[in-house]
C-alpha cells in the first residue's frame, strides 16, 4: 500500500522533473554559450538564481513579498469568482442578456489585462492590484459557466420537469451539478488569467503598494541585479506551477473519473 | 405511505378497469402559418387502470409526441387530457441516468426531489435495486454499467417517484436482443407485482405483442390511431411463441398493408 502509493507519486513526478531538468539545461546552455545582458552583464545560472533564492528567503524579503503576493491573488480570484458567477447565472437566466453580454465577455476575456492597470491605479489607487486580477479573470468563470450550462444534455431538463422539480431543488440535485465540469474548467483557466494579470499589475504598479513578488523583480531591473530578477521569476512559475497541480489539476481529474469522463 | 412496491394500494382513487388516462380529440401541431407540422391528428384514447399499453408505429407518426403531451413535457394544441391519480413517471429511450451520481443516489433522486426521508427512502431503494437485479451495483457510477444495466437503473428510478402511471418510450431500442429479452421478462414481471398503468412506445410489433394487454398501432403523417388489437396471449409470454409471432404478422400485415406507409419491425 504505501509502497504503490510512492510509486505512483514517483510515477507522477518523473515527467516534471524530466521537464524542469530539460528547462535547466537549455538555461546553462546559454550561461556556456556566454549570453549577455545589454549592459555587458553575462547571464547568471540556475545556480545563481537559487543561490539567490535562498539569499533573498535569507534576509526575509522573499518570504513576506510570496505571502503578499499569494493574499492578492487569493482575494482577486475569489472576488473574480463571486463577479464572474453572478454574471454567468444572470446571462443564463435572462436570455436576453446572451447574446450581447457572450460576446463581450469574450472580448474582454482577449483583451490583455495590463490594460486595465492605468485606469486601476487612476480610480482606484491601492485596489487596483485587485481590480487589474478580477478583469482578467472574471470573463472566464462566467463563460466556463455559461457554457457548460449549454452543454448539460436536453434529456437532463426533460428528466427533471418530468420529476417535477422546481425551484431551489431544480437547480441543486440537476443544474448545478450537470454545469460543475465546465465550471472547473473555467475556474482553472481563471487562475493561470488572474495570476498573469496579477504578475503585470505587480510590476507596474512598481513600490506603491508593499512589496509582492512582481515588484521583487522590478526592484532587480531597476538595480541591474540579474539574479535577483531570475530568482523572483522562477518563485514566480514555481507558485504558477503548484497552484495548478495541487488545486486545480486533482479537482478536475477526481470530477472526471467519478463521471467516467477523460479530463481535455 | 410506499406505493411502490405494495402490491397494489388498498384504497384506489379510480376502480379497476376504470379508465385511468382519457385522451379526447388530441391534436398537436408543430410551428405555425404554413410551416405547421400536424403531428397528431384527432387521437381518442382510454387506458383502464392497471392496463399495459402498447403504442405501436414507424418513426414519424407522432407516438413519441403523444406520450410526452401525456407526461406533461409538451401541451396540446386541441383536445384534452386526463389523468386519474398524480404526476407520471417518465422512461426514456435513453437511460438519462446522472453520471455523477451512483446508481443508489440516482434511483433515490424523485425521492429526493419529493423530499422523502430518510429511512423510507433507503427501504425503497434497497427493495426497488433488488426488484431490477441491481443491488450489487448500488455504489457504482452509470459509466461503470453496461446498456441494459443503465436501463434497469433507470426502471428502478421511474417506479421510485411512485406514481401510478409509468410512459416508456421506446425504452429498449438501443439494446442488443438478448438484453432485450430478459428486460421484457423483468418488466412483464415488476408490471405484475407492482399493478403499475404503463403505457409502452415501440416501433418493434414483436416487443407490442410480448408485452401490452392491448397494441395501438398508429399511421404517420398526421399520426392518428389505425387500428387497437386485444392481445389474449396469456402471460408470460415468448417473443419466438407460435402465439405472439402469428399476431406479430397480422399487425405487420396491417402496417404493409398501406395507409401506414413504411413499416418496421
Amino acid at each position: 500500500m504505501e509502497r504503490s502509493r510512492f510509486q505512483r507519486i514517483l510515477r507522477g513526478a518523473t515527467p516534471r522533473v524530466v521537464a524542469i531538468g530539460l528547462l535547466l539545461g537549455i538555461w546553462q546552455l546559454l550561461v556556456v554559450i556566454g549570453v549577455q545582458s545589454v549592459g555587458d552583464e553575462p547571464l547568471p545560472g540556475p545556480g545563481d538564481a537559487l543561490s539567490e533564492i535562498g539569499y533573498l528567503t535569507h534576509i526575509g524579503v522573499l518570504l513576506p513579498a510570496l505571502l503578499q503576493t499569494l493574499e492578492r491573488a487569493a482575494i482577486g480570484y475569489v472576488l473574480a469568482l463571486v463577479l464572474g458567477s453572478l454574471i454567468g447565472l444572470a446571462v443564463v437566466r435572462v436570455p436576453v442578456l446572451r447574446a450581447g453580454v457572450g460576446s463581450l465577455l469574450a472580448g474582454l476575456q482577449s483583451l490583455p489585462s495590463v490594460l486595465w492597470v492605468p485606469f486601476g491605479v487612476l480610480f482606484l489607487g491601492d485596489f487596483a492590484v485587485y481590480f487589474v486580477v478580477i478583469m482578467g479573470a472574471f470573463p472566464s468563470i462566467a463563460m466556463g459557466l455559461m457554457s457548460s450550462y449549454d452543454n448539460i444534455p436536453p434529456i437532463t431538463f426533460s428528466l427533471a420537469r418530468s420529476m417535477g422539480a422546481r425551484g431551489p431543488r431544480y437547480y441543486r440535485h440537476f443544474i448545478f451539478s450537470a454545469a460543475l465540469p465546465g465550471y472547473v474548467a473555467g475556474m482553472k483557466q481563471a487562475w493561470a488569467f488572474s495570476w498573469r494579470s496579477l504578475m503585470a499589475a505587480e510590476l507596474i504598479i512598481g513600490s506603491t503598494a508593499s512589496t509582492g513578488l512582481g515588484q521583487i523583480l522590478d526592484n532587480g531591473r531597476a538595480l541591474g541585479d540579474l539574479p535577483e530578477m531570475l530568482a523572483a521569476l522562477l518563485t514566480i512559475l514555481v507558485v504558477g506551477i503548484a497552484v495548478n497541480d495541487l488545486i486545480f489539476a486533482p479537482l478536475e481529474r477526481g470530477l472526471f473519473r467519478r463521471r467516467g469522463l477523460t479530463p481535455a | 405511505m410506499n406505493i411502490a412496491l405494495a402490491p397494489r394500494p388498498a384504497v384506489l382513487s379510480v376502480e379497476p378497469d376504470e379508465a385511468f388516462v382519457t385522451l379526447r380529440g388530441v391534436t398537436k401541431v408543430f410551428g405555425t402559418g404554413r410551416r405547421a407540422v400536424t403531428a397528431l391528428q384527432d387521437v381518442s384514447l382510454e387506458i383502464a387502470n392497471g392496463e399495459f399499453l402498447c403504442i405501436l408505429g414507424a418513426s414519424g407518426c407522432g407516438k413519441s409526441t403523444l406520450l410526452s403531451l401525456i407526461a406533461g413535457l409538451d401541451r396540446v394544441t386541441e383536445g384534452t387530457i386526463d389523468i386519474a391519480d398524480g404526476r407520471p413517471a417518465v422512461m426514456f429511450q435513453e437511460p438519462a441516468l446522472l453520471p455523477w451520481l451512483t446508481v443508489r443516489r440516482n434511483v433515490e433522486l424523485p425521492m429526493r426531489v419529493r423530499k422523502v426521508g430518510t429511512d423510507e427512502r433507503n427501504r425503497t431503494v434497497n427493495r426497488l435495486l433488488a426488484m431490477v437485479g441491481l443491488i450489487d451495483f448500488a455504489d457504482s457510477r452509470p459509466h461503470q454499467l453496461s446498456g441494459g444495466m443503465r436501463q434497469r437503473c433507470a426502471l428502478a428510478r421511474s417506479l421510485a417517484q411512485e406514481s401510478e402511471l409509468l410512459l416508456m418510450d421506446e425504452p429498449f431500442a438501443a439494446l442488443d436482443a438478448l438484453t432485450r429479452d430478459q428486460l421484457h421478462d423483468d418488466l412483464n414481471r415488476i408490471w405484475q407485482e407492482t399493478g403499475r398503468t404503463i403505457i409502452f412506445v415501440t416501433h418493434n410489433v414483436r416487443e407490442a405483442v410480448r408485452l401490452g394487454d392491448r397494441v395501438v398501432l398508429m399511421t404517420p403523417r398526421p399520426g392518428r390511431v389505425a387500428q387497437i388489437w386485444d392481445v389474449d396471449i396469456p402471460r408470460p409470454r415468448e417473443l419466438d411463441s407460435f402465439e405472439v409471432s402469428g399476431l406479430a404478422h397480422e399487425i405487420t400485415g396491417r402496417l404493409r398493408a398501406g395507409a401506414v406507409g413504411n413499416g418496421t419491425e
